[in-house]
Order: structure tokens, then C-alpha cells, then sequence
């Protein structure tokens, strides 16, 4: 039960990163089809808002796809029973940093609001608003690593491994 | 000791540990960040990481950065691989070395509309990797030009290596792409001009040449180049005209990615589902990584690591030449285990100040850096072409690295010749408008 709410909402999160990552083509097309016609429109403020909350709704899933790099190539190497341990400490660690810092951007999102800070540009967004959603972000990051390690703790395989296809996913530069 | 020599030790030590370990990389630099301004600073660590990840998130310089990911994805998955063969194949089959420099042309074109080396490794190779096994090529060389060539993706522009390195040392993403061009065509020279000398030498491991094709059928049978060769032009040439910035440029990219995909005939709904997703999956590593680095950028600013770093390598008075030795052969050892964002925003922090002490212009030494990260994109244990084309040839990792062996020499008699003549790398920036 709990286990398929949590895929979902981890998917679900992956789905809204995809949307705003087209946010971002059309805030610019916006700009560009408004610039033909002679009306100035700027897009910079709105696209890179677009972009930080793609990044952030994007962070669970992209774990759970095994696309964040590391370098598996010393702990390939590894007994088994050695190497699950690695793991349960790198997602132990994660988890820790991932919810300290869960805490502290949704104090930075209570404290925008509070002091009703705005966007520097013609948008005059609101900050909080942003932030609320890179709170959202990374608090559904924290929740698939402490996920992740509790699985791990109960003997479960990882499962954040990266599929072995040349699935571009893995390899960017 | 003196405190900043210890937090160096740190610096160094815990990323060592962590990286080895597998942690992820973002993390891995956001924990040593934490952990370095926790230790060596009285600011409020927690809400200055904060603050940092937000600010670094949201920057107009990085919004083209998903949009030419996603332009690569979508049409890594259209036809135009197999296009790109038929393409090119009449041209290349009379020239020594024969379809073997289909790679290199395809791979410089690809390179031209995604920014990445395997994208464009992968997207060449996957079709020319069986039609030339199935002509009796040297599967050596088939291995090599593609290893080779994949790299172009960093250097002709779009590349995601620059934008990374153009949002990091604050150069202009724009100048990079352009100052990339003239590198990146007389790379594919360099590449073409050895497959050539070198099938001259071996005519006996070579295919006998295709019957010619006359030159009307020759640009027949490439008509279905002539939208691609299209939407370079206009990526490319509206960055390079000042009437674009690059994310303008990447969103018409995009858009003339999916027209092209959908008239080729490539497109479904799974395809454009899955080619979005790859893009954000990716796209979200990259700006999360590079996020996580600037935290780790700003701890390393407050403990004062660079500036003393920097007058450190300035009292030993390097020629730049010797800098620049030093920290190639550096670059090349963490080539052959990170992959080359990672590179990037591990070194920049302490590097790039070194650099700027040493009078070395940052927009240049960009270019240096992104043909050192090529060379790590062939190198082993930690190569992803040679992982790229592992999976596309099944051979194991020996000899697809013994193949793109060669290639990596080219590439560092690239390096030489940019160092020696930077006029290639810093005339067209020059000439460039606004």
C-alpha cells in the first residue's frame, strides 16, 4: 500500500519536473513570438524559475532511475555482503545531509515569506512560491533515500542501480 | 599546522573517501561543503547552504541547458541515424580511408545539434557500426574513428560541457560555443586526415572501394541532410549573429527537433515520452550537481582556499606553459575516473583563480579544458564512449580502448596546436557581433 503511494508520488514528482522543463521552452517561445510583434515580455525570470523547479521535483525521480552519477567502479569490486553494507552507509548519509538540508530550504521558503521577498525582475514573483516547490523537491528526495536505506536495511537489492543499456541517461558529457 | 592546510587535507581526504565509496557525486560535494564551512567558520551553515543551492538553481545562464539535452535525446531517437549514413556514405567512398569517415562527418554533424559525446557516439555508431562490420571494415578502426569523433560533441557547440564551465567560471556560454567551432573542424580534420594516412598504410586491411556515384545521385541520395543541415544553420548561426542567446537558440533547436522527428516519421508518443523524461532525468543530475558545487565553492571561499592556493602557485612562478602542463596531466588523471562535469565543478574552484593569477584568459582556457575531457571520454577504466561502444560492438573494454588509443593522441596534438596558436580557439569570439 504505502509502497505503491510512494512510487507514485515519486513518478508523479518526475512528471511535474518534465512539465516545467517544457515551462522553460515555452516561456521562451513567449518571449521570442512577443518580441516579433514589438511587445517586450522577459522570459529570463520565468524560465529560470522553471528550471530550479524541474531540477528539484526532478531529484527523486531521477534517483530511483539510478541517473545521479557516482563511481560504482572501486565498489564493483567488493564481497557482496561488503558492498551492501557501502551502500546502507551512502544511503545513510544521504539521508541525513538530504533532510538537513529538507530543513533548512523550508525555512528559507517560511523565512521569503515572512519577509515577502520578491523576485529582483519585471515577474516580481514572490519567492516563497518558487521555494516552496524546491522545499517540496528535495523533502520527496529525502523521503526515496531514507526509503531507499530502509529497504536496504531489511535486505533488499538497490534500487537505484543503473540500468546497463545505453540508455543515455548515465552518460551527458 | 596552519588551519588552512588542514581544511585542504579535509577537502581532499573526504572527497577522496566519499566519491570512492560511491556516494553521489552532488552529494558527495554537498556534504564535504557542510562539513568544511561547519568546521571552519563561525557563518550559520545551514541556511547559507540554503540559500546557496537556491541561488545557483535558478540562473538564466543554465535554462539552455535542458533544452539542448532534450533537442540530443529527440533526435536520438528519430531516423536520423540511418539518414545520416545514407547520407553521407557517397561522399566519404572514394576518399582513403572510405566509410570509415562517415563517422567523423556524421559524428561532427551530430555534435552539432546535441551536446553530448555519447549522444553523439551512440547515435552514429548504432548504425555504422553494422553496416561497416557487414563491408568488411576493420572493426579496429570502426571503434576508433567513432571513439574519436563522439568527442566532437563537447567541442562543437551546443555542448553541455560548456554550459557546465561557462556557468562555473562565468564566461560567456555564447563566446565558448562560437570560440569551439574552429577547434572542433580542424579536430575533424585531424581525425579524417589520420583514418586516411593510416588506411594508406594498411590497403590490405581495407575493403575494396564502392563504385563511384555520380555526383546528382550523390545529392539525391543526401536530401534527407538538408532540414538537419537546417537547423544547425540556425542554432548555431543566430548564437554566432548575436540574434539569439543560447537559450533562445536551444528552444528553436527543440522545435526543430520535433518537426524534424515527426515528419521523418520517427516520432510516437513513447518516443517523445521517453526522449522528455531522459532529458529531465538528466538535465536535473547536471543542475543538481551543479548546485551542490557551488555550496561547496562557497565553504572552500570562506576557509580561503583558493586565494592561498593561488599565490602559492604564484610565488613558485610556473611559466603559464608549465601551469598548464601541470594541470592537463591532472585533468587527465581525474579523466580517467570522473566523468567530466564532475571534473569541471570539482576543480573550478580552486583552479580557475590559479589560472585567472596566471594571466591565462578563462574563455580560452575553456576550450583547453573541454578538449582534456574529451581525451577523459576515451580513457579507461572510466570512459563513456568506450562504454558507448562496448554495449554497440559487445567487445570487451581492451579492445575498444586499444582501438580509440590512437585517437587520444590526436586529440593531444589538438591540445599543443590550441596552446601553441590560441589565435584558432580566440578569432572567432573576436569577429563575432555584440
Amino acid at each position: 500500500m504505502i509502497r505503491g503511494a510512494l512510487d507514485k508520488f515519486y513518478q508523479a514528482c518526475g512528471y511535474l519536473a518534465a512539465a516545467f522543463m517544457i515551462g522553460i521552452a515555452v516561456a521562451i517561445v513567449l518571449q521570442i513570438v512577443s518580441r516579433m510583434r514589438g511587445v517586450t515580455l522577459d522570459a529570463t525570470e520565468a524560465a529560470g524559475l522553471c528550471l530550479a523547479a524541474s531540477t528539484f521535483f526532478g531529484l527523486a525521480h531521477t534517483f530511483r532511475r539510478g541517473a545521479h552519477v557516482r563511481i560504482s567502479l572501486i565498489i564493483d569490486r567488493f564481497p557482496p555482503r561488503f558492498r551492501h553494507g557501502v551502500e546502507i552507509v551512502n544511503c545513510l548519509l544521504g539521508s541525513v545531509v538530504v533532510s538537513f538540508l529538507a530543513w533548512h530550504v523550508t525555512q528559507l521558503a517560511l523565512q521569503s515569506y515572512e519577509y515577502n521577498d520578491i523576485s529582483p525582475g519585471l515577474l516580481a514573483m514572490p519567492f516563497w512560491i518558487p521555494q516552496t516547490g524546491v522545499a517540496i523537491g528535495v523533502i520527496a528526495f529525502a523521503i526515496a533515500l531514507i526509503d531507499e536505506l530502509l529497504w536496504l536495511l531489511t535486505g533488499g537489492r538497490p534500487r537505484y542501480e543503473a540500468p546497463d543499456e545505453i540508455g543515455l541517461d548515465k552518460p551527458v558529457a | 599546522m596552519d588551519p588552512i592546510v588542514i581544511a585542504s587535507l579535509i577537502l581532499a581526504g573526504s572527497l577522496l573517501l566519499l566519491l570512492a565509496s560511491g556516494v553521489w557525486v552532488a552529494l558527495a560535494l554537498l556534504s564535504v561543503g557542510m562539513v568544511l564551512m561547519g568546521l571552519f567558520t563561525t557563518a550559520p551553515m545551514g541556511s547559507l547552504i540554503a540559500s546557496t543551492l537556491w541561488d545557483s538553481s535558478w540562473g538564466w545562464a543554465l535554462t539552455s541547458l535542458p533544452l539542448f539535452i532534450w533537442m540530443g535525446e529527440i533526435l536520438f531517437r528519430s531516423k536520423l541515424s540511418s539518414d545520416m549514413f545514407q547520407g553521407l556514405a557517397p561522399w566519404a567512398s572514394r576518399l582513403p580511408g572510405g566509410l570509415l569517415h562517415v563517422n567523423v562527418l556524421g559524428c561532427g554533424i551530430m555534435a552539432a545539434v546535441a551536446g553530448s559525446s555519447a549522444v553523439t557516439c551512440a547515435t552514429i555508431g548504432r548504425i555504422s557500426v553494422p553496416e561497416l562490420e557487414k563491408r568488411g571494415y576493420p572493426l579496429n578502426m570502426t571503434i576508433g574513428t567513432l571513439a574519436g569523433s563522439g568527442t566532437l560533441g563537447l567541442l562543437i557547440p551546443p555542448s553541455i560541457i560548456m554550459i557546465v564551465y561557462g556557468v562555473t567560471a562565468e564566461v560567456s556560454i555564447a563566446r565558448l560555443f562560437i570560440a569551439g567551432v574552429l577547434p572542433g573542424l580542424l579536430l575533424m580534420l585531424l581525425f579524417m586526415g589520420y583514418t586516411a594516412i593510416w588506411s594508406l598504410f594498411n590497403s590490405d586491411k581495407m575493403p575494396p572501394a564502392e563504385p563511384s556515384v555520380p555526383f546528382l545521385e550523390k545529392i539525391y541520395r543526401s536530401r534527407r541532410l538538408i532540414p538537419v543541415a537546417l537547423l544547425i544553420g540556425s542554432v548555431v548561426g543566430s548564437i554566432y549573429g548575436g540574434i539569439a542567446t543560447p537559450t533562445e537558440a536551444a528552444t528553436i533547436g527543440v522545435i526543430g527537433a520535433l518537426i524534424l522527428a515527426a515528419l521523418g516519421g520517427g516520432m510516437t508518443r513513447e518516443s517523445f515520452m521517453e526522449g522528455l523524461m531522459a532529458a529531465m532525468r538528466t538535465s536535473c543530475m547536471i543542475s543538481f550537481i551543479i548546485a551542490c558545487a557551488a555550496c561547496l565553492t562557497i565553504a572552500v571561499a570562506f576557509v580561503d582556499i583558493p586565494r592561498s592556493l593561488a599565490s602559492w602557485v604564484d610565488a613558485m612562478h610556473l611559466s603559464p606553459y608549465a601551469l598548464l602542463a601541470v594541470l592537463a596531466v591532472f585533468m587527465l588523471i581525474l579523466g580517467c575516473f570522473l566523468e567530466g562535469i564532475s571534473i569541471i565543478v570539482l576543480t573550478s574552484s580552486v583552479m580557475l583563480p590559479m589560472v585567472q593569477a596566471a594571466g591565462i584568459d578563462l574563455l580560452w582556457f575553456g576550450i583547453f579544458v573541454v578538449v582534456l575531457i574529451e581525451a577523459a571520454q576515451i580513457t579507461p577504466p572510466v570512459g563513456f564512449n568506450l562504454f558507448v561502444l562496448q554495449s554497440i560492438t559487445g567487445k570487451d573494454i581492451l579492445t575498444v580502448t586499444k582501438a580509440a588509443m590512437p585517437y587520444f593522441f590526436v586529440l593531444m596534438l589538438l591540445l599543443v596546436l590550441i596552446t601553441v596558436f590560441p589565435q584558432i580557439v580566440t578569432i572567432l569570439p573576436k569577429l563575432m557581433s555584440g
